[in-house]
């Protein structure tokens, strides 16, 4: 990442002609406009007009409606994008890029601005003494199509690119699939985002890719730019890619995360006997607040055709040490590898809502001491409904009811995001059932169209 | 997207027929169980609704939404989709007050009879808006004061609900008023249908979760 003075001192041989400013609404893909570099010398301190209105469409380009406006969402009026300086790299030749925050004129965040509620909570975690680390694993499907069929197909019936049969780890997957992702990596290493490791996923055509654990923010920022290069890179090629949670009738597609909390250079998550006491309010934290998280993480009608059972996501609010199949697995043991793997996002999920729900959660934990339930030493799928292990929420409408009722995450993501999620999945809900969507089918073509290139 | 099977009774005291809705509903069985709700409570098409068997299939003409509602000793039960062979189907225009398309299949008066109990006669709509401003007035956000304006067979009448310095206006042809203030027509819908208001865009979201409720129950 580069500081302000490389915009006009790039070592670049194409010197830049535009930036391009960059943010996410709610829906997690990056929103933004191309800027001349006059445009953006000129407002690169105070800002860049937005209309509010970017919180307020929902994928099909309708104005979400349904809820009682903040006073500073009226008949949409202007808040302001403010490049972090510290964010700006060369995009490409000829085109550097920024990520920004939202703010409004009196100089206070945006509230329900994503990143910013990222950047509070990681504020408020620093006040208790503990700085997060993160990575993320992000699952994402190619297909050879190139998005202009893709469209005329209504995203339909494509053909995964590397091959149609499903394998995990193969190393043998076709030169067309590989050349994406060494395309790919190639790009990540050009704008200076730190990845760890690709392979072949589960589903023909589904890769994963690891970023690097850095702080929240910036994990988030190279989550977002990662998804947008890899959109790119397959324009490019002439390929699609998507995010969706299921972008076939087949496997879905998740985002794991891994956190650990660190101060004066120690992790504290590690003990030598298993959970340290951290770990354990950490994990109490994010059980109690998993139903409610459940509509940030999982926040298209897709999101939820992945909760099966056996097939990879989990399906119970649970946690246990190296267990896969919990909601949480605990990594232990190790001073520093010892971490939370969080597994309940899908593909689809906002970066920044999904790391400020787990921050929520941790947060919650540790200045609460909320003990965790015991830990499910067997398998957590299909598990008897007397087990005491609850289900995580499988619809739409029943996770929108557990975030509004959630005292602990009104309180660490405020009331007004709160309200403003839960109001756009139920604009959401009711799209999807009274315009075309088909709850009885596997996959309908209402969710294809609506969600295969976006988020 | 899973759906639930889970029955629960409409939160309002019902006579007669019993009116059941699954848990977690989809749009349709709520907006079916609140307009059969509506039928009972008036007192609308009771002999339908007093069938204890029958199985009717509701669809939309052009939407994937299908609804059951299953007739049984004491209870009318709505559930989504359509999972077991109905005795009848209508075919209905979920925005034309569950117009009939087409004839209807199977069992001629069971359909018939369903058909009439989705179609109560509105109220007049100054009693249908203060139903309206009494089910909603406490949502958050909601505009103090109701103003109505329509043209009645006598020339301009007006209606105001509420107290307060906030006001909403919402105006347009008697019968389309009544439709919106008691759930029978979609508040969206009807803007393009003659449907006027006057208010802020923060005021319309507010009123669009109002229609809901009263449409819904959500």
């Amino acid at each position: 990442m580069s500081d302000r003075s490389q915009l006009t001192d790039s070592a670049s041989p194409t010197p830049a002609r535009a930036v391009r400013l960059e943010a996410t609404n709610h829906e997690g893909s990056l929103l933004g406009k191309n800027v001349s570099l006059a445009k953006f010398a000129a407002g690169k301190d105070t800002g860049f007009a937005f209309a509010d209105i970017l919180f307020a469409i929902d994928l099909n380009n309708e104005i979400v409606l349904g809820d009682a406006f903040p006073e500073w969402r009226g008949n949409i009026y202007d808040i302001q994008m403010i490049p972090d300086m510290s964010t700006l790299v060369e995009w490409k030749p000829g085109l550097d890029s920024v990520i920004g925050d939202y703010w409004l004129k009196d100089g206070t965040p945006v509230p329900i601005c994503p990143r910013n509620l990222v950047r509070r909570l990681v504020d408020r975690l620093a006040a208790l003494g503990y700085g997060a680390t993160a990575a993320v694993e992000i699952e994402a499907t190619l297909f050879e199509e190139s998005v202009q069929e893709a469209r005329r197909v209504g995203y339909r019936d494509l053909t995964p690119l590397g091959g149609s049969t499903g394998a995990t780890y193969h190393l043998a997957r076709s030169k067309d699939w590989v050349d994406y992702m060494e395309a790919v990596v190639d790009r990540l290493d050009r704008v200076g985002i730190t990845w760890e490791a690709w392979t072949d996923e589960a589903a023909p055509g589904q890769t994963e890719l690891n970023l690097a654990p850095t702080d929240p923010v910036a994990l988030c920022d190279g989550w977002a730019r990662t998804r947008q290069i890899m959109r790119e890179v397959a324009f490019e090629r002439g390929h699609t890619v998507s995010f969706m949670a299921k972008p076939t009738a087949g496997f879905g597609q998740g985002a794991h995360i891994n956190l650990s909390l660190h101060s004066d250079g120690v992790n504290r998550f590690f003990a030598e006997d298993g959970p340290s006491e951290l770990m354990r309010h950490a994990v109490g934290g994010l059980l109690a607040t998993m139903a409610g998280a459940t509509s940030v993480v999982m926040p298209q009608i897709t999101s939820y055709r992945r909760l099966v059972d056996l097939t990879g996501p989990p399906t119970t609010v649970s946690w246990g040490v190296n267990n896969k199949t919990a909601a949480v697995r605990a990594i232990t043991g190790h001073p520093k590898y010892s971490r939370l793997e969080y597994r309940l996002p899908g593909a689809d999920a906002n970066p920044y809502l999904t790391l400020a729900v787990v921050l929520a959660g941790v947060l919650a934990g540790i200045e609460r001491r909320i003990e965790p339930p015991e830990q499910v030493t067997d398998m957590a799928w299909c598990l008897p409904d007397d087990s005491g292990v609850s289900r995580i929420p499988d619809t739409m409408s029943k996770a929108g009811a557990a975030l509004e009722a959630d005292p602990l995450l009104r309180e660490y993501l405020g009331d007004e995001f709160v309200d403003f999620w839960v109001a756009s999945r139920r604009w959401e809900w009711m799209e999807f059932h009274t315009k075309g969507g088909d709850p009885f089918a596997e996959l309908s073509e209402w969710e294809s169209t609506r969600y295969f290139e976006f988020p | 997207m899973a759906e639930t099977t889970t029955i629960t009774a409409l939160p309002t005291p019902q006579q007669g027929s019993h009116i059941l809705i699954e848990d977690d509903a989809s749009p349709l069985v709520r907006l079916i169980g609140r307009t059969l709700g509506d039928s009972a409570r008036s007192g609308h098409a009771a002999d339908g609704l007093a069938r204890t068997a029958g199985v009717v299939a509701v669809r939309s003409h052009d939407t994937p939404q299908a609804a059951t509602i299953a007739f049984g000793a004491g209870a009318v039960e709505v559930s989504s989709g359509v999972l077991v062979a109905p005795d009848a189907t209508v075919v209905v225009d979920l925005h034309a007050r569950f117009a009939p398309v087409g004839e209807p299949s199977g069992d001629a008066a069971l359909a018939a009879g369903v058909l009439r109990a989705l179609q109560p006669p509105l109220p007049h709509w100054r009693e249908a808006a203060a139903r309206f401003w009494q089910l909603t007035r406490g949502i958050r956000g909601v505009p103090e004061v109701l103003l109505v304006d329509t043209e009645g067979p006598d020339g301009p009448e007006h209606g105001r609900f509420g107290e307060g310095a906030t006001e909403y206006l919402v105006a347009g042809p008697a019968d389309l008023l009544a439709g919106v203030f008691s759930g029978a027509d979609d508040f969206l819908t009807a803007l393009a249908s003659g449907l006027r208001v006057r208010g802020t865009l923060s005021q319309m979201s507010v009123m669009t979760a109002a229609s809901w409720k009263v449409r819904f129950d959500v």
